[in-house]
C-alpha cells in the first residue's frame, strides 16, 4: 500500500478519505461491515464502484474525452434483462443472459467511439446525444418499475457481488498489461506529441470507449442484481456521481493521470461517506451538501497546483 | 476555416429551426398557430437566457455545470423571500447578486487551483441545491408578483402585439451580450484566453479575473432564469433547473461554439435553443410519448452537430 502511495500521489487523498471512513463506518456501524455481511455491503456499492471504473477510460485520454452515458446504459441493461430477455424471451440462464448483455455493452462502445473519435463530435455532445437515447428507450421498454430478476442475478448483491468487480478489474489488468494502455496514457497527457510519435490516436480513443460500454453493460448486471427488477429510474442520477467519483479518486479531467484503483477508492469513498452520513439518520438534503462539499474541497486538496502554491510560500 | 463561415454559422442554425417549423407545419394541425408559436418563443427565450452564461463560460475553454443548481436556487430562493414579505426590488438583486458569489467561487477556484471547472461547478451546485432543500425542509412556498408572471406569460401583450415582455427583454439582453463580446475590452480578453491561455497571459490577460468574472456572469444569468421561470410555473420548485443541465450545453453546441473554447457567440446559442425548442414541440406535437421524444432529440443533437459542429482531426492540432 505505502510503495503503491509513494509511486501514485494522486492516490493519496482518496487512500486518506477511504481509511478515515472505513475506522468510521467501522465504530459507527459494525453489524453492516462484519466480515458476515461484507458481500451485501459491496453488492451495494458494486453497481457505483463498476459505473466510475467505466466513466474512466475516455477521460484517460484527455481533450474532452468522456462517457456520460454509462449510467443510462446500466439502466437501459437493467430493462432489457428483466423485461425483453427474462420475460419476452424466456431466457435464465446465465451463459445466455451475459453474452447478450456484454454485446450491448460492446455495441454501445462501439456507438460513443464512433461518435466521439471518428465522427469527432465532442465527446460530452455526442454521449449526451446516446445517454438521452438510452434514457428514452429504458423509459419505453419500461415504464414504471416491474418485473423479478433471476436468482443467479439477485445474488450478485449478495454473496456474489465481488464478480462483476473481479471481471472488470480482470479486464483492465489485462489491458494494462498490453501496449493500448501506454498508448492512452501517452495520447491523454499529450495527443499531439503521442501523435507525432506515431501512436493511432483515434483508434486508441475509440478502444477507450469501447471499455467503457463494455464496463458499463457489467455494471449493469450488478445493478440488475441489486434492485432485483426493472426499474427506470434509478440509474440516470448515478451519471453525476460516477463521474464525481473517478475525480475524487484523483483520475485528472484533462487526461494521461489515474487509473482502475483511483476510479474504485474515489466511488468507495462517497458509498462510505453515505454510509456514514445516513447513520445519523440526517435528511437527504444535507448528504446532498455533504457530499457535494466534499467533492469540492478534496479535488480542491488534491490539485497539483495547491501544493506548488504551498511549497512556493513556504519557501518565500 | 475561414471567416465567413464563422460568421453563417448563427444563420445556418436559424435556417435549420425554420426549416423544423416548416416541417411542423405540414405535418402537424395546428403548428403554426400564434398560440404556438408564441408558446416556442417564450419556451426557447428561457433557454436562451440560461444559456447566456454557458456561451460565456465555454466561450473561455471552460463548461458550468452549475447552472440547473443556480437555477433551482433562484427559483426556490426568491419565492421563499417574497413569501415572507421582502420587497420584490430587493429579492430580485439580491438572490441575483448571492448567485454571482456562487459563480465567482466557482471560476475563482478552478483558475486558481488549475481544477476542471465540470468538478468544481459540480460540487458547488451541489452543495447549494442541498442547502436550498435543508432551508426550506424540501417544500418551498410564495411565488412570484404578478407582473413577473405577466412578464413571462404565454398568453402576455404588449398593447396589441402577441408576445410577452419576455421577449423583447431577452432579445435586447441578446443584443447586450453581442455587443459584450464584439465591442468591449472584456470580450476580446475572452476570445483571447479561450483560443490560447498561454498567449493571452503574455498579453497580460489575467486569466483568474477573467474566470472570476465570468463564472460569476453565468451564476446571475441562470439566477435570472430561474425567478422568471418561477414566474412562467407559479410556484417554486427546487429541481426545476434539472433539463437545463444539458440543454444548455446543448444549445451551445448547435449553435456552433466548440467546447474547446475561444470559438462561437451568442447569436448561434440563440437560433441554437430556437432549434431546440421547435425540434421538442414537433416530436411532442407529432404524438410521441415523452420518452421517445427523448430518445429521438438524443440521437437527432448527434446528427445536428455531426453536420457543422465537428472538431478538427489531431493532425491538424500540431
Amino acid at each position: 500500500m505505502k510503495r503503491l502511495l509513494a509511486r501514485r500521489p494522486e492516490l493519496r487523498l482518496a487512500g486518506g478519505l477511504f481509511i478515515v471512513l472505513l475506522l468510521l463506518n467501522l465504530i459507527l456501524n459494525p453489524v453492516r461491515f462484519a466480515p458476515a455481511n461484507l458481500g451485501v455491503t459491496l453488492g451495494l456499492a458494486a453497481p457505483l464502484i463498476i459505473a466510475a471504473i467505466a466513466s474512466m477510460p475516455p477521460i484517460l485520454g484527455g481533450r474532452g474525452g468522456i462517457d456520460i452515458s454509462v449510467a443510462p446504459l446500466m439502466g437501459l441493461v437493467n430493462v432489457v434483462i428483466v423485461r425483453v430477455l427474462v420475460e419476452r424471451a424466456g431466457m435464465t440462464s446465465p451463459f445466455e443472459i451475459v453474452p447478450i448483455v456484454l454485446l450491448i455493452g460492446l455495441a454501445s462502445g462501439v456507438l460513443n467511439g464512433f461518435l466521439a473519435t471518428i465522427l469527432r463530435i465532442q465527446p460530452i455532445v455526442a454521449t449526451l446525444g446516446t445517454y438521452l437515447l438510452y434514457a428514452g428507450l429504458t423509459l419505453t421498454i419500461s415504464p414504471s418499475p416491474t418485473g423479478t430478476a433471476p436468482a443467479w442475478l439477485k445474488s450478485l448483491a449478495g454473496t456474489g457481488s465481488i464478480l462483476p468487480i473481479l471481471a472488470v478489474m480482470a479486464i483492465w489488468l489485462l489491458i494494462k498489461r498490453l501496449p493500448i494502455h501506454e498508448h492512452l496514457m501517452s495520447v491523454g497527457s499529450d495527443d499531439r506529441a503521442a501523435f507525432t510519435a506515431g501512436i493511432p490516436v483515434t483508434r486508441v480513443r475509440f478502444l477507450s470507449y469501447v471499455a467503457a460500454g463494455l464496463f458499463g453493460a457489467v455494471g449493469g448486471l450488478s445493478l440488475t442484481g441489486l434492485i432485483g427488477s426493472a426499474d427506470p429510474n434509478v440509474a440516470n442520477s448515478m451519471t453525476l456521481l460516477a463521474i464525481s467519483a473517478v475525480a475524487l479518486g484523483g483520475v485528472s479531467l484533462a487526461g494521461g493521470k489515474g487509473g482502475l484503483v483511483a476510479a474504485a477508492l474515489g466511488a468507495i469513498d462517497i458509498f462510505l461517506l453515505q454510509s456514514v452520513l445516513t447513520y445519523f439518520n440526517v435528511s437527504t438534503f444535507l448528504l446532498q451538501m455533504a457530499y457535494g462539499a466534499a467533492l469540492t474541497v478534496a479535488v480542491a486538496l488534491n490539485s497539483e497546483r495547491l501544493a506548488q502554491l504551498l511549497s512556493r510560500g513556504r519557501r518565500a | 476555416m475561414t471567416g465567413r463561415w464563422r460568421l453563417s454559422g448563427p444563420v445556418v442554425t436559424l435556417l435549420l429551426a425554420l426549416l423544423i417549423h416548416v416541417v411542423g407545419m405540414l405535418l402537424i394541425k395546428g403548428f403554426g398557430t400564434t398560440f404556438g408559436v408564441r408558446a416556442m418563443l417564450v419556451l426557447a427565450a428561457l433557454l436562451a437566457i440560461a444559456s447566456i452564461g454557458q456561451t460565456l463560460v465555454i466561450l473561455l475553454g471552460g463548461i458550468d455545470l452549475s447552472i440547473p443548481f443556480v437555477i433551482g436556487f433562484a427559483n426556490v430562493a426568491a419565492a421563499q423571500l417574497y413569501g415572507q414579505g421582502v420587497p420584490f426590488a430587493i429579492v430580485l438583486p439580491g438572490v441575483i447578486l448571492a448567485a454571482m458569489l456562487v459563480g465567482a467561487f466557482n471560476g475563482a477556484l478552478s483558475s486558481i487551483l488549475a481544477i476542471h471547472p465540470l468538478i468544481v461547478t459540480l460540487g458547488t451546485g451541489t452543495t447549494l441545491q442541498g442547502a436550498v432543500q435543508l432551508w426550506t425542509k424540501g417544500f418551498p412556498t410564495g411565488g412570484a408578483p404578478a407582473w413577473v408572471q405577466k412578464f413571462v406569460s404565454i398568453g402576455g401583450t404588449i398593447g396589441p402585439i402577441p408576445v410577452p415582455w419576455l421577449i423583447p427583454f431577452t432579445a435586447l439582453l441578446a443584443l447586450g451580450v453581442v455587443l459584450l463580446l464584439s465591442r468591449t475590452v472584456y470580450g476580446r480578453r475572452l476570445y483571447a484566453l479561450g483560443s490560447n491561455p498561454r498567449a493571452a497571459r503574455l498579453a497580460l490577460v489575467d486569466p483568474v479575473r477573467m474566470w472570476t468574472v465570468t463564472f460569476a456572469l453565468s451564476a446571475g444569468f441562470a439566477a435570472l432564469a430561474g425567478i422568471l421561470l418561477l414566474g412562467f410555473s407559479g410556484s417554486a420548485y427546487a429541481a426545476v433547473g434539472a433539463p437545463y443541465l444539458f440543454q444548455t450545453i446543448a444549445a451551445v453546441v448547435i449553435g456552433g461554439t466548440a467546447l474547446v473554447g475561444g470559438r462561437g457567440g451568442f447569436l448561434g446559442t440563440l437560433a441554437g435553443a430556437l432549434c431546440l425548442i421547435e425540434l421538442t414541440t414537433v416530436l411532442v406535437g407529432l404524438g410521441l410519448q415523452p420518452p421517445l421524444v427523448q430518445a429521438t432529440l438524443g440521437v437527432l443533437i448527434v446528427a445536428l452537430v455531426a453536420v457543422y459542429g465537428r472538431e478538427s482531426h489531431v493532425r491538424e492540432l500540431i
